[in-house]
C-alpha cells in the first residue's frame, strides 16, 4: 500500500498556547496605542456607519470656504483688477471657524473618556503599564490632533489652492504668504490644545455622554453670554471679555497674526489686553490639565 | 511619531515566589486597615486567594498591581519589588476584574487586541495573539461580533482572554466564575486549570473554596486583612485527616478502641457505640496500623473503615475562629 504524500493525507494540529517571545514596549507604547484607539474611536473608524458620519461630515463643512475661496479665485482669473485680489475669508479668520470645532469637541470628547469610566473599563486600562497622566496625555492629545487636523487640513487646501490659481505665479504667491506657514499652525495648536483639554476636562467629571456634550456647549454659551454683557455696556472693550474663556484662544491667533488684539475682541481697546488674554489662556488651560490629572490620579479595581 | 519597542523586561528567576509580602500592611486615609502585617511566600503555579468580602484580597490585587503604596512593608511580585517599578510590573501582568468592564461597542477581537497594545505589544502581534486567545478560550466564532450582546460566560471569556493576550509570567483573577451557570463555570474552571501548563501562574481571588480546590495547587487564607493560612492545598487537607472506623463483636466496642488508641497516643473519639473517628494527621500511616493491630488484640470485628479528608471549608472555618 503506497502512502499518501504529506499534503493530501492531512493532519490535525492542537496550537495550544504559544508563548509571546517578540518585542515588548513600555509606557511609550501604551500612551501611544490608547491615542490610536481614541482617534479611531472619535473618528468613527471600525465603529457603524453612523459613528462616522458626524466627524467626516464636520472635515467637509470646515473645508467650504476654502474650496469656495479657490474656486472663486480661479473663476476671477480673467477678470477685471477690482475681482482679482477677491478673498472670502483669510487665514486668520480661517483658524477661528471654532464653532464647528466646538461642537466636534462639545461630540467627541465625552465620548472618548465617559464610557471608560460608566463602563468600568478604567481599572482595566490602569492595569497595563499606564499612568493616570499617561491617560490625560492620550485622551487630551487624540482630541487635539483631531481637531488640528480638522482646523489645518483646510488651510493647507486654502494655501495650495491660491498657490495655484493666482495670475501672479505659485512661487510668488508662496514667498508672499510664507509667515502663514508657522503662523497657522501655531494659532492652530494653540487653539486644538485648549479646547481638547477643556472639552476632555469637563467630559471627565461625568459618566454621561449627553451631561458631557451639554457642559462643554453651555460652558461656551454662558461664558459668551455674560461676556457680551460687559462688553456691550463698555465703549472701549473691558477686561471682564476674558470670561470668555472659549474665545481666549482667537485672541492668541490675534497676536500671532497681527501682533496684538483685534478690533473686533472685547479686549480691544484695554491697556495689556495680549497679556491679559495669554494670562487667561494658560490659567485655564493648567486647571483643566490640573483637573483632568485629579480626576485620574488613581481609580479603583 | 510611534515609540519604538524595547526589548521585554528580563523574566523572572525560574522558580521565584510568584507573590512575597512582608509585614505588608496597608491602612487608607480613613483610618480603615485592609492588610495588617500580612506576610506570605506563594510559589508559582495555581494559588487561591480565599476570603469572605472585605477580607483584603482586591486591596492586595491593588497593591501587586502598583495602583498604590502600602503603608507598610514590602511586596515583591514575580520576583521584582514592586515599588522598584510599580508601572512597569504590570507589562508582565494580566488582570482580569470580577465586574463588567468591557467596552459593550466594541468587538471581542478589537477588545483583546486594543489590550494587547496597551501591554506593549506592537500591533500586529497584538491582532495575531489576540486571534489566538479567543481561539483558546472557544470564541473563535464571536470574535467580530460586539460584545455588548455576549452572554456572562463570553464575556468572562473574553475578559480571560484579554488577561492572557500579552503572554503574561501572572494572571490575577477577580471571581472568575461570578454569574456563570454551572455549565459556564465548568468550562472556566477547565480554562483556569490548563494556565499553569501554559506556563502561567495565577491568582484566583473568590470566596468560592469549592472552585480552588478544584483547580489550584496552593491556597492563602486571608481573614479581615490577617494571613489565615498559606501552603499546598494537599497537604493542608491531608494533615486535617480523620479515619472512620466502624467496629463490632461485643458492647461497648468503640470506647474500647478509643481507650485502646489512646493508650498508644492516637488522638480518637466515639461517634456512636460503635463508631470511632481518629485523628490521622500527626501519625498518618501509623494510625492505620494501629487501628488494624488494634482491632485484632481486642477481639473486635472490622466493618468499615474509611478516611475522611476535610475541605477548605473545614480548614478555613477552624483557623479563621483561632
Amino acid at each position: 500500500m503506497t502512502a499518501l504524500p504529506p499534503a493530501l493525507s492531512g493532519a490535525v494540529y492542537d496550537r495550544g498556547y504559544r508563548p509571546y517571545e517578540g518585542l515588548r514596549g513600555g509606557r511609550p507604547e501604551a500612551r501611544w496605542a490608547l491615542w490610536r484607539l481614541s482617534v479611531r474611536r472619535a473618528l468613527g473608524l471600525r465603529r457603524s456607519w453612523r459613528q462616522k458620519v458626524f466627524p467626516w461630515s464636520l472635515l467637509a463643512i470646515a473645508t467650504i470656504p476654502a474650496i469656495v475661496n479657490v474656486g472663486v479665485g480661479y473663476a476671477a482669473r480673467q477678470s477685471p483688477e477690482d475681482f482679482r485680489d477677491f478673498s472670502f475669508i483669510t487665514y486668520r479668520e480661517y483658524v477661528g471657524v471654532s464653532t464647528a470645532l466646538l461642537l466636534f469637541v462639545a461630540l467627541t470628547a465625552p465620548d472618548v473618556v465617559c464610557p471608560d469610566r460608566s463602563q468600568r473599563v478604567l481599572p482595566l486600562l490602569f492595569s497595563r503599564p499606564l499612568t493616570g497622566a499617561d491617560y490625560v496625555a492620550a485622551k487630551v492629545g487624540a482630541i487635539a490632533a483631531i481637531v488640528f487636523g480638522f482646523a489645518f487640513l483646510p488651510q493647507v487646501v486654502l494655501f495650495v489652492g491660491q498657490m495655484f490659481v493666482t495670475r501672479d505665479g505659485a512661487l510668488n504667491y508662496f514667498t508672499d504668504h510664507a509667515e502663514v506657514l508657522w503662523q497657522v499652525p501655531l494659532a492652530v495648536v494653540m487653539l486644538a490644545v485648549y479646547y481638547a483639554a477643556i472639552g476632555v476636562a469637563l467630559a471627565s467629571l461625568t459618566d454621561r455622554r449627553i451631561v458631557g456634550g451639554v457642559a462643554i456647549l453651555g460652558l461656551a454659551l454662558v461664558t459668551s453670554g455674560i461676556a457680551g454683557i460687559f462688553e456691550a455696556s463698555a465703549e472701549d472693550g473691558t477686561a471682564l471679555a476674558v470670561i470668555n474663556v472659549l474665545a481666549l484662544p482667537l485672541a492668541l491667533r490675534d497676536l500671532i497674526f497681527l501682533g496684538h488684539v483685534s478690533a473686533d475682541s472685547g479686549l480691544s481697546g484695554v491697556s495689556g489686553g495680549g497679556v491679559l488674554a495669554v494670562t487667561a489662556y494658560l490659567v485655564v488651560l493648567l486647571s483643566a490639565v490640573a483637573l483632568l490629572l485629579h480626576r485620574y490620579r488613581e481609580v479603583d479595581l | 511619531m510611534q515609540p519604538t519597542p524595547t526589548v521585554s523586561p528580563p523574566p523572572a528567576p525560574v522558580g521565584a515566589p510568584i507573590l512575597r509580602a512582608a509585614d505588608l500592611t496597608m491602612t487608607y486615609p480613613g483610618g480603615t486597615t485592609a492588610l495588617a502585617g500580612f506576610t506570605v511566600s506563594v510559589p508559582p503555579g495555581s494559588v487561591g486567594l480565599v476570603g469572605a468580602n472585605g477580607a483584603g484580597k482586591t486591596t492586595l490585587f491593588r497593591l501587586m498591581l502598583g495602583l498604590m503604596e502600602p503603608t507598610g512593608g514590602s511586596l515583591e511580585v514575580t520576583g521584582r519589588p514592586v515599588a522598584s517599578d510599580p508601572v512597569g510590573i504590570r507589562s508582565r501582568l494580566g488582570y482580569m476584574p470580577e465586574h463588567d468592564c468591557l467596552p459593550l461597542d466594541q468587538t471581542a477581537a478589537d477588545i483583546v487586541a486594543t489590550f494587547g497594545e496597551l501591554a506593549g505589544l506592537p500591533a500586529r502581534a497584538a491582532r495575531q495573539r489576540a486571534s489566538d486567545m479567543l481561539d483558546l478560550v472557544g470564541l473563535d466564532e464571536a470574535r467580530f461580533r460586539p460584545v455588548g450582546g455576549f452572554s456572562t460566560g463570553m464575556r468572562q471569556r473574553t475578559k480571560l482572554a484579554q488577561a492572557l493576550v500579552a503572554d503574561p509570567q501572572l494572571v490575577l483573577l477577580d471571581e472568575p466564575t461570578a454569574g456563570l451557570d454551572p455549565l459556564g463555570r465548568e468550562d472556566m474552571l477547565d480554562l483556569v486549570g490548563r494556565l499553569a501548563g501554559f506556563g502561567i501562574s495565577a491568582i484566583l481571588a473568590t470566596h468560592l473554596l469549592d472552585d480552588v480546590q478544584r483547580v489550584c495547587e496552593h491556597v492563602v487564607m486571608i481573614d479581615r486583612g490577617r494571613l489565615v493560612l498559606a501552603g499546598p492545598i494537599d497537604r493542608l487537607m491531608q494533615t486535617t485527616g480523620v479515619m472512620r472506623v466502624e467496629v463490632g463483636g461485643r458492647p461497648a466496642s468503640g470506647q474500647a478502641l478509643v481507650d485502646a488508641l489512646a493508650g498508644r497516643g492516637i488522638g480518637a473519639s466515639l461517634a456512636d457505640e460503635h463508631t470511632v473517628e481518629v485523628d490521622t494527621s500527626e501519625q498518618g500511616d501509623a494510625a492505620f496500623d494501629a487501628v488494624r493491630d488494634l482491632t485484632a488484640d481486642l477481639g473486635l470485628r472490622l466493618y468499615a473503615l474509611s478516611t475522611r479528608h476535610r475541605s477548605l471549608d473545614d480548614v478555613f472555618m477552624q483557623e479563621a475562629r483561632r
